[in-house]
């Protein structure tokens, strides 16, 4: 493990250096609140102290609309869609986004491998950023630590006068060769403890999850939940797709395109004659959470919330998976927890 | 079990790009239904199983999945039986013998047909759910050495909307088949019986002890028809069922198709009984 100083003024150096190697994305301000993952134009934009972006790296790998095919109506004639390899360098990701793209990784590798994906993922670098952790953020209580590195090229954590830049990978070391940087001998700086948790410890939640299917937690979250299907969009582990022909207006041709869906959303389960078979808000929450905490984990082993925070901050009636998951806790472990 | 490594995209197959195939024949079943026979370029099998489905598409309208209604043991093309309820199956609707269509599949795990064998064949179809069973019943219609009798139960609104009227009647001549069929509301000159499809399964002759059953139907026939089986005593180990759900992509990725952490389109449309009690949402 290399660890370098890198000083407050020359993080634009740092970007400067990647940009010159790599298409660069990092976090940028969008608007007063909001941050995102944007191409790097302007070293001094790229923004490293942020609590999350809205939409995670998923974007880059799984487009929120992406060309499957395009097809000539003249003569039925198609062309597979061409997705480019990344190759970028993704600078300033947090763990729990890293861990996000590490179960993508899985989703379309195991099975069916799907090459769209697989191919857009293609030599992506990551260089991880610690995080001060704010109300939403919990991904401490499913064993996602903000200085967790796995998965990360290299590491930068904040210190009051600048970062520490640890080199983890081969990749990370070409990639940051020749940027001059002094070691760093001094002290780990202190962890930022979590202001929000799951009470439970990882290994009890399976037991909860298995024996919470008839609970009234999923109808007490549906009384205020609207169904918009935020909650979805903003995950960056959800990868549910719908596809749909586009015609162009010349009336010869048009594309396969997949849209990121949403199975909070009515129309996700619904067939052709109309039966939709989860009707209702209720159903559907609890789909939605025990996906992340259940499903999913019983095949992979680990849990598929990664704690980002992210449903929780966006969505519009303050629902919250940490307290849905708390209630359930509560409820099994027989200790009082405030309704949600 | 644990996380996949991301692996080489040059080891991933095209997962969502068609065969085109040709509509060979067109044949009208009733007002709403249609039989089409699809044929793959240069003459390929489709190579399924009884109870598989494959994705349909016409470009510029979109992709649905259909149910594979012909028997494997029919060589050369396949048939679909569609229903016309929405924006691509009223376009097919009006595809004549010619016309290209885009072709993914087969998907999903059909009738393990080798759990059938030796054993009487009990299917339960109700409505447009002979469609799909009818690969099953023509698999066993075409070896008739590897399987007991063949009962057949099958549903319908009415007599009007009777599926296959030519195959049921050649079902019913069979000597080796014991053809059943009921509708809902007969119009005035029907002269069978009538009542919904579970008031069928009392009167069946049944031999518990060498008997294997699938059912396929609209979604509420389900839970009546499991009922009506189990009071005659048919062993859970002895049912399978086929289920309905919205599909896209058909190889396990897109989601929709899920219930509870089973993808139908990979676990299912096929399931055996003992395995839909653990899906709460299943039924």
């Amino acid at each position: 493990m290399v660890r370098f100083f890198l000083e407050r003024d020359r993080v634009a150096d740092l970007v400067k250096h990647l940009m010159e190697r790599r298409t660069v994305y990092a976090p940028h301000r969008k608007g007063r609140r909001s941050f995102a993952f944007a191409r790097t134009a302007d070293p001094a934009a790229v923004v490293l102290d942020y609590p999350r972006t809205l939409h995670s790296v998923k974007k880059f790998f799984l487009p929120p609309r992406e060309e499957l095919l395009r097809f000539d109506l003249t003569d039925d004639t198609f062309a597979a869609g061409e997705p480019e390899p990344s190759g970028a360098a993704f600078l300033g990701v947090h763990s729990y986004d890293v861990a996000a793209v590490r179960r993508l990784d899985h989703n379309f590798s195991a099975g069916n491998a799907e090459r769209n994906y697989l191919v857009r993922r293609q030599g992506a670098v990551f260089i991880g950023v610690g995080f001060e952790p704010d109300k939403f953020h919990f991904s401490g209580s499913v064993g996602i630590e903000p200085d967790d590195t796995a998965g990360c090229d290299a590491f930068l954590t904040k210190l009051l006068d600048g970062y520490v830049l640890e080199i983890l990978t081969p990749t990370g070391r070409e990639l940051l060769k020749g940027l001059e940087l002094p070691p760093y001998e001094g002290n780990d700086p202190p962890a930022h403890p979590f202001q929000q948790h799951i009470y439970v410890p990882q290994s009890r939640l399976g037991r909860i999850m298995d024996k919470s299917y008839e609970h009234p937690v999923w109808a007490e979250a549906s009384r205020t939940c609207v169904g918009c299907g935020t909650c979805n969009l903003v995950c960056p582990t959800c990868y549910c797709f719908d596809v749909q022909d586009h015609v162009d207006i010349t009336a010869t041709g048009g594309s396969r395109e997949r849209t990121w869906d949403g199975c909070m959303l009515r129309g996700f389960s619904e067939v052709a004659g109309g039966e939709v078979f989860r009707e209702g808000l209720p159903e559907r929450q609890r789909h939605r959470v025990l996906r992340k905490f259940k499903y999913l984990s019983d095949t992979t082993g680990v849990p598929w919330c990664v704690g980002c925070g992210r449903c929780t901050a966006a969505c519009p009636a303050g629902i919250s998976i940490a307290n849905i998951v708390n209630r359930l806790v509560g409820d099994a472990e027989r200790t009082p927890v405030a309704p949600i | 079990m644990k996380l996949q490594d991301l692996i080489n995209p040059a080891a991933a197959k095209e997962l969502y790009l068609p065969v085109m195939a040709e509509i060979r024949d067109v044949r009208k079943l009733t007002e709403l239904e249609t039989l089409y026979t699809v044929a793959l370029p240069g003459g390929a099998e489709l190579g399924h199983q009884p109870g598989q489905f494959v994705a349909v598409s016409l470009f510029g309208v979109g992709e649905a999945p259909f149910s594979i209604s012909s028997s494997p043991t029919r060589r050369g093309v396949f048939e679909l039986g569609i229903r016309r309820v929405g924006m691509l199956t009223d376009v097919l609707a009006g595809c004549t013998a010619g016309r290209k269509i885009g072709i993914r599949g087969p998907f999903g795990r059909g009738i393990d047909v080798e759990r059938f064998k030796g054993k009487d064949v009990l299917i339960v179809a109700g409505g447009i759910g002979l469609v799909p069973m009818r690969s099953m019943i023509n698999y066993v219609l075409d070896r008739p050495g590897d399987f007991g009798r063949l009962i057949i139960c099958y549903g319908s609104r009415s007599d009007r909307e009777l599926l296959f009227t030519d195959e049921l009647e050649k079902w019913r001549r069979n000597p080796n088949v014991d053809f059943r069929v009921t509708v809902d509301r007969g119009s005035p000159d029907w002269t069978g019986h009538t009542g919904v499809i579970t008031t069928l399964i009392p009167g069946l002759n049944l031999d518990l002890d060498n008997l294997a059953c699938c059912v396929c139907g609209p979604p509420v026939m389900y839970r009546f028809a499991l009922l009506a089986l189990r009071s005659r005593g048919v062993k859970e180990k002895d049912i399978w069922m086929s289920l309905e759900r919205r599909m896209k992509c058909g190889v396990g990725k897109c989601g929709h198709c899920q219930i509870n952490g089973s993808y139908v389109c990979q676990d299912g449309p096929v399931y055996h009984y003992p395995e839909i009690k653990a899906l709460q949402e299943a039924l």
